[in-house]
């Protein structure tokens, strides 16, 4: 955690027409940091991922992602998002495209690579996902954590420096998330920088070095797992958690 | 899908099969019994029948149906009667009358062998022949000067057939009405535009400026216009031709022909003798 | 007194070489006017959905001015209207080479494009937005997300109502009549003009629309299958 941080927000302010869903998000991410993000439903969690690879604008502050500003005008965004790995809730695959060639099409059309190196990188992903079996399969004919991994392995198709998870396990049949969440084990004990929305408190507690906490667009507490899981500081964490733990 | 297609052709080969059903009734008694003669005429084709400034439906040929063949008509089915007039076009008006939509076209159709296949003409009511309407100046001065150049005719008129039959070196160009294929002369998309010498007299006085264009070429097609009627209903045709017969014994067809065409009429376009005696041979005289 | 039928005029004499002409004129017209009215459709469909607000009014001024204007008008608008913008001799070189075809082709080209752009906007914008995040966020370029996943899953989606256009737009072929191009439905005419054989005509036109419209239909139902996305069967409905 010494190293420079990967992800930091300064003063981060977004609107959403009236409805103020960031305020003054002050917020340091290191490199090899694995950071939990929770909160109640609509608090902003998603929306403060999102700005990390330009999915959405913010309107005041700015954010950096290792080191290069992404709210600056005129940033090359898509260079940007090469080195920001990123998993939706939803999975996402290309729903006309295989497992196989989920993975490829980015290392493909962004990086260039030919189609035997690409296809090689792509194998070879799918190994550390455990489901080389499924390399020509559709997604239709996958299950939900099969997708899932299978979107993992797409992201990190590209190398990238930091990965960004949106509940990736909440749209999941409760035998699959584990499935889904060793991987995310793997990828952390391997040094990767994450940021994850999840309400998988296991995972926080076994994996994440630190917990942030979030309220009505705002960070209400920072700590780690074993301080926030034990007693948070602030009121609203112990009723979120009350919530969440007899859930 | 092949299943689709076996239908189709089962319906198409039925449709040619009933030929007996488009049957037609007497068109006398018909209008005995509706108390009206429904003509198919045009609204654009002054003077024969069109739309005048006051937005009533005039003209020559009209005239001779209320004024001649109405009489005739009526004498006929011993009653008086109405006339209905619905539009007509070269391209619909023989299945209007084949389908009983109309029974009797009464606009500007010329009276050809072909067609005699599928309907009957009346006597003779009007005689004209094909020409070409130019740009003044124009090189085109009668039909010999037509090759390579693009000549517009309206689709399904028989001048169209006789450029593409005896001059195949000219460049037709066919529209389905007359504003169109003008507007394309107007233009310079054509060279000339042929139609009947009467129809184009009536384009170039209604132009924006009638001197500019001229009428060129001799008669390079006959053209008499005719009534058409159903095929063989020789009751109603007989009816007809009395009432245009009497009009030209009368002397009343020459008032109306006078009305129109006569030198205060809608277009002048005086009779020639050759005309007349052609119309007037009709009758044995 | 009945109607005698003829059937032999559609073979004897021109008709047969007149038909023929007449549908390859038809093919060639209706298959270049598709080929125009898909590219402009693709693009102007993909353009009403990008964030862009310009390039989305661009689009959307152009599908309303040429779908709401009917077919009839745009023919003369080519044919009539464009020329005299042109250098005389330009004109006249047009006028003797096929401007009819021409005008007849860009003006079904023009007003079917902004017709199949709808059915491409309603195809893309059932694919949910975060298909196309999940595209960017791996580095792809808009561009590329719609080249690479929004349009080839919206293409596949709208087989059915781009097929029911395809159709429309063959059947609107015959529009150019008015412009003196000499398709099918002219041919037919000019048999019944010269055959005065109404019905003999109108039925070998009907049949011949009726055949290339199912030829098309299967060919689309072939394309629909063979590109069919696995376990995707949601439609898009026909174009409004
Ligand atoms: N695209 C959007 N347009 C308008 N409001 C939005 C949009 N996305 C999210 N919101 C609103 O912003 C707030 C925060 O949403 P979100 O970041 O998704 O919260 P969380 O992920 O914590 O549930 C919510 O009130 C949500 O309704
Ligand atoms: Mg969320």
């Amino acid at each position: 955690m010494a190293a420079a941080p990967a992800i930091v927000f300064r003063d981060v302010n977004k609107w959403f027409g009236k409805l103020h869903v960031l305020r003054d998000i002050n917020l340091a991410i290191g490199a090899g940091e694995v950071v939990v993000v929770c909160g109640p439903s609509g608090s902003g969690k998603s929306t403060l991922i999102r700005c990390v690879n330009g999915l959405e604008r913010v309107q005041g502050g700015d954010i950096a992602v290792l080191g290069a500003s992404v709210t600056a005008r005129g940033v090359n965004l898509p260079a940007l998002r090469t080195r920001v790995g990123m998993v939706f809730q939803s999975f996402n695959l290309f729903p006309h495209m295989t497992a196989l060639q989920n993975i490829m099409l980015a290392p493909k059309k962004v990086r260039r690579l030919s189609h035997a190196e690409a296809e090689k990188a792509a194998r070879a992903l799918l190994a550390r996902v455990g489901l080389v079996e499924k390399a020509d399969n559709y997604p239709a004919n996958l299950s939900g954590g099969q997708q899932q991994r299978v979107a993992i392995a797409r992201a990190l198709a590209m190398q990238p420096k930091i990965m960004l998870f949106d509940e990736p396990t909440s749209a999941l049949d409760p035998e699959m998330i584990n499935e889904v969440l060793d991987v995310m084990t793997t990828l952390a004990r391997e040094g990767m920088t994450m940021m994850c929305v999840t309400h998988e408190m296991g995972f926080a507690r076994r994996v994440a070095h630190r917990v942030v906490f979030m309220d009505e667009g705002q960070v209400i507490e920072e700590a780690t797992p074993q301080a926030f899981f034990a007693a948070p500081k602030s009121e609203r964490g112990k009723q979120f958690l009350s919530k969440i733990l007899t859930h | 899908m092949k299943k689709t297609v076996a239908v189709v052709l089962v319906l198409a080969a039925g449709l040619a099969l009933a030929g007996p059903v488009v049957a037609q009734q007497d068109t006398l008694e018909k209008i005995k019994s509706s108390g009206v003669l429904t003509i198919g005429t045009r609204t654009g084709s002054p003077p024969f029948a069109y739309i005048n400034k006051n937005n009533e439906w005039v003209g020559f040929t009209i005239d001779l149906v209320e004024m001649l063949v109405k009489p005739s008509v009526e004498k006929a089915v011993g009653k008086s009667i109405k006339v209905e007039k619905k539009e007509s076009t070269p391209p619909t008006r023989i299945p209007l009358l084949t389908s009983n939509s109309v029974d009797l076209i009464a606009g500007t159709m010329t009276d050809t062998p072909q067609r005699r296949e599928s309907v009957d003409f009346s006597l003779t009511f009007f005689y004209t022949g094909a020409q070409f309407l130019v740009k003044k100046g124009s090189p085109i001065k009668s039909i010999n000067d037509i090759g390579g150049k693009r000549i517009a005719a309206q689709q399904g008129a028989t001048n169209a057939k006789i450029i593409r039959e005896k001059y195949p070196q000219a460049q037709l160009r066919e529209f389905p009405d007359q504003p169109a294929a003008f507007q394309a002369l107007l233009q310079g998309q054509v060279d000339a535009y042929t139609n009947d010498g009467i129809q184009l007299y009536g384009l170039k006085a209604k132009a924006p400026n009638p001197n500019d264009w001229d009428v060129v070429g001799d008669f390079y097609s006959e053209e008499p216009y005719g009534m058409a009627m159903r095929k063989g209903d020789t009751k109603f045709k007989a009816a007809v031709d009395a009432g245009l017969k009497n009009g030209f014994e009368s002397g009343k067809y020459f008032e109306i022909y006078d009305k129109w065409f006569g030198p205060k009429g809608e277009l002048p376009y005086p009779m020639t003798p050759p005309v007349k005696a052609y119309l007037l041979k009709q009758i044995g005289k | 007194m009945s109607y005698t039928f003829k059937w032999s005029v559609l073979w004897t004499g021109e008709s047969g070489r007149w038909l023929l002409q007449g549908l390859l004129t038809t093919l060639e017209l209706s298959a270049l006017a598709w080929l125009l009215a898909v590219a402009l459709g693709i693009v102007a469909g993909a353009l009403r959905t990008v964030r862009f607000a310009p390039l989305r009014w661009a689009a959307t001024s152009y599908v309303e001015f040429f779908r709401n204007v009917p077919l009839l008008v745009w023919m003369f608008f080519w044919y009539f209207g464009v020329p005299p913008l042109l250098p005389r001799a330009v004109q006249d070189w047009l006028f003797n080479h096929g401007a009819e075809f021409w005008a007849g082709m860009l003006a079904l080209g023009v007003y079917h494009g902004a017709r199949i752009s709808e059915v491409i906007r309603s195809g893309i914008q059932s694919i949910p937005r975060t298909q196309f995040e999940a595209s960017v966020a791996m580095g792809l370029t808009t561009f590329q997300a719609y080249r690479l996943i929004i349009l080839p899953v919206a293409l596949r989606l709208i087989v059915p109502p781009a097929t029911n256009e395809s159709l429309n737009l063959l059947k609107n072929s015959s529009v150019a009549l008015t412009i003196s191009v000499a398709e099918l439905t002219f041919q037919t005419r000019q048999i019944e003009t010269y055959t005065a054989k109404a019905i003999e005509a109108l039925t070998a036109g009907t049949v011949i629309y009726l055949v290339l419209c199912l030829s098309i239909a299967m060919i689309m139902a072939r394309v629909e299958r063979r590109y069919a996305i696995p376990g995707l069967i949601a439609r898009v409905g026909p174009a409004a």
